[in-house]
């Protein structure tokens, strides 16, 4: 029996269609994480010589099919945490949410057929013009489906996007929905709550960045399909960068939402909306856009302001979000009476892990540093962390969050402690070799490793041992959480 | 040295951060109300804590720059084109077109002078990352086909330098590689 008592904005018939929508979202998550966590261990076994008939076009194949998958089921599940967790203040429409849906899975089909049978391997950010330049590794048609599956992913998530945009705007007027009105000191400003204020500037930053991606299949199509000349390399690698850049942070900032969102619930502290938050998520909402140029910094015929602009506002980044959200996190759990459970937990160790994601990614962001880190395994070593220890954790803590209210089962204690020491020690542990390896000077995307680059073997080989520990930590939760949701659905 | 200074700091900064994260986790065994004067205090001196390190890092690291200085000269130019799956390299500057140039024996570079590599590239982009013969990896720059990138590289010393491909470029990635000699100076 659902054990939640939130109030909610949308009638009894939508509520329940809502709730079963954000059941299967999470059991399609469930679904796909370990598929694509595995494919991760595959790479990293392949590296460390572990598996050594892999051939290299479907190593590069299955890079690609992580990157995509993952970058995608984590944006599709944290946006869908989200929205569950604002009906308590606005509306949004169920249909386009339905839709998003089916649009998500279309694009999960389309993308698993251009990887898996047809080896598309260009990697999920596809730098022009390698995704027509396969060399025989791939045929036409696998590239002409990969955009596809962009072009469907991205018409599904923008309807979405404008229909939450829309539903906070006939709640909130804008003024008060971006904290402007909080700014200002406006006598009466209605009190907006700070995960509506979070997922509105991660929205609107994901509508940039899926206007960008439109751009570049429009300028791809006219290439190769209007007789174009060939397009600016560096005009779209900018795009590009710019599109994928801000949906993997958006993403990451869905999932604080969450956490501004639940996190009160388990420490019994109120963590209300006020003028330094919404002057903090104004500035992300520059900083993030600026941001994007610290992918460029080896590109030395970029214009020398965007560099500057690059590791400005990277740096400065990191402000707004250690001094008020992660700060802020710290701050309502400190002395209270909080409730520690795995859906707590994980939200805690989450924050964790976007801070040390964080200072990983400062430290690359800057330009002289950048030179001898840039394309290694820091790269991957900091973004890991961002998304594995620190998102994922976090919506792996909302998901269990919504599966325990809405099946009334509560947790059993033991288990969840195993579940994350399990993650825990198995998660750091591979990324520490990552980190390792980045220093060490070893390259990013090598389907295996010379001689020369023993160290990258050695690393590897330890990774995939931590692998194997947080999978079984994951297939634990899976099944712990998907079967409440299963139960929870039955009972909606 | 740099790469390691690096990881030593990340691992420093790393480790206060989950000291500080332990510690407000263990206070929840001692719940009590928290004066908001006491918290808005700590996070006053976080942000400027945090604005002093991160301006200063800024201001120690922007001067150093890789990019090359308009008023600085070179003593040797090198042309480098990188195309799936291997790097060209020449004196002159190659012919317009993406034909296979016929492969020439270049001198080698001389340890101490300044070289400038014109990087560009003829299909998809790759990435040009020189390692020295430890195994670190000492400059790198995109290879981008339209674009000529310039790299400027004093070799500290003679040797035998690796370049590999930096940037994913396809099936061959991982076995793009060259080879610099460095003869003394």
């Amino acid at each position: 029996m659902s054990t939640e008592s939130v109030t909610t904005q949308l009638p009894p018939a939508q509520e329940a269609s809502l709730k079963k929508l954000t059941l299967i979202w999470v059991l399609t998550m469930l679904a796909l994480f370990p598929i694509l966590a595995l494919l991760g261990g595959l790479m990293r076994s392949a590296q460390a010589n572990l598996v050594t008939n892999l051939p290299a076009d479907r190593f590069y194949s299955f890079m690609t099919l992580h990157g995509v998958g993952m970058v995608g089921t984590w944006f599709v599940a944290a946006m869908a945490g989200a929205v569950f967790c604002l009906r308590r203040y606005v509306a949004v429409s169920v249909k386009v949410n339905w839709i998003a849906y089916f649009g998500t899975l279309l694009g999960v089909v389309l993308l698993l057929a251009c990887t898996l049978i047809g080896k598309y391997g260009a990697g999920w950010y596809f730098l022009y013009p390698l995704p027509f330049k396969a060399m025989g590794a791939w045929e036409g048609w696998a590239t002409a489906t990969f955009f596809a599956t962009l072009g469907v992913l991205g018409v599904s998530w923008t309807l979405w996007s404008l229909d939450l945009v829309r539903a906070i705007a006939v709640k909130y007027p804008l003024s008060a929905a971006l904290g402007w009105d909080c700014i200002r000191g406006k006598k009466d400003a209605q009190e907006v709550p700070p995960s509506v204020l979070i997922s509105l500037v991660a929205t609107l930053a994901n509508l940039v960045g899926l206007v960008t991606a439109v751009v570049l299949l429009v300028l791809l199509a006219i290439e190769h399909l209007g007789g174009g000349t060939p397009n600016d390399a560096l005009l779209l690698k900018n795009l590009t960068f710019l599109f994928g850049h801000l949906l993997v942070n958006i993403t990451l900032y869905f999932g604080v939402a969450m956490v501004y969102e639940l996190l009160p619930a388990y420490t019994g502290r109120a963590w209300k909306n006020n003028k330094l938050i919404a002057i903090a998520w104004n500035i992300v909402l520059l900083l993030v856009i600026l941001a994007y140029f610290h992918h460029l910094y080896m590109d030395f015929v970029q214009l020398r302001w965007m560099q500057l602009v690059g590791q400005i506002s990277s740096y400065m980044s990191a402000i707004p979000a250690a001094v008020m959200s992660i700060f802020g996190a710290l701050a309502n759990l400190y002395r209270s009476k909080m409730r520690w459970t795995m859906a707590s937990s994980l939200l805690f160790l989450g924050v964790l892990g976007w801070t040390i994601g964080g200072i990983g990614a400062v430290i690359d962001s800057t330009v002289a540093v950048n030179l001898l880190f840039h394309n290694t395994l820091w790269v991957p070593a900091h973004f890991h962390t961002y998304f594995l220890m620190g998102l994922t954790l976090m919506v792996l803590g909302g998901c269990f969050h919504i599966a325990e209210a809405l099946s009334g089962e509560i947790e059993k204690k033991w288990l969840s402690k195993l579940v994350l020491v399990l993650m825990c020690v198995g998660g750091y542990g591979f990324l520490l070799m990552f980190y390792i390896s980045g220093a060490d000077s070893v390259p990013r995307r090598y389907a295996s490793y010379s001689p020369d680059i023993a160290q990258g073997i050695i690393h590897a080989k330890i990774a995939t041992a931590f692998v194997a520990v947080f999978l079984v930590g994951l297939l634990i939760y899976i099944w712990e959480t998907g079967r409440r949701c299963v139960r929870a659905f039955r009972a909606v | 040295m740099a790469q390691f200074n690096s990881l030593l700091l990340f691992l420093a900064l790393s480790t206060v951060v989950v000291v500080a994260f332990v510690f407000v986790a263990r206070s929840t065994r001692n719940p009590a109300e928290v004066p908001y004067g006491a918290v808005t205090g700590v996070r006053r001196r976080l942000f400027w804590v945090m604005s002093v390190a991160l301006l200063g890092f800024l201001g120690l690291t922007l001067p150093l720059l890789p990019y090359p200085h308009a008023d600085q000269k070179p003593d040797r130019v090198v042309h480098v084109r990188a195309r799936q799956f291997l790097f060209e390299f020449s004196d002159k500057a190659f012919p317009e077109g993406d034909g296979m140039a016929v492969p020439a024996e270049l001198p080698p570079v001389k340890a101490g002078e300044l070289v400038e590599y014109r990087v560009s590239a003829v299909d998809a982009t790759h990435g040009f990352g020189i390692y020295n013969e430890k195994g670190d990896l000492i400059h790198q720059v995109q290879a981008m086909p339209g674009y000529v990138n310039r790299l400027r590289v004093r070799f500290p010393s003679a040797g035998t330098f690796q370049v590999l491909c930096m940037e994913y470029c396809g099936v061959g990635h991982h076995v793009m590689r060259a080879t610099i000699e460095v003869a003394a100076n």
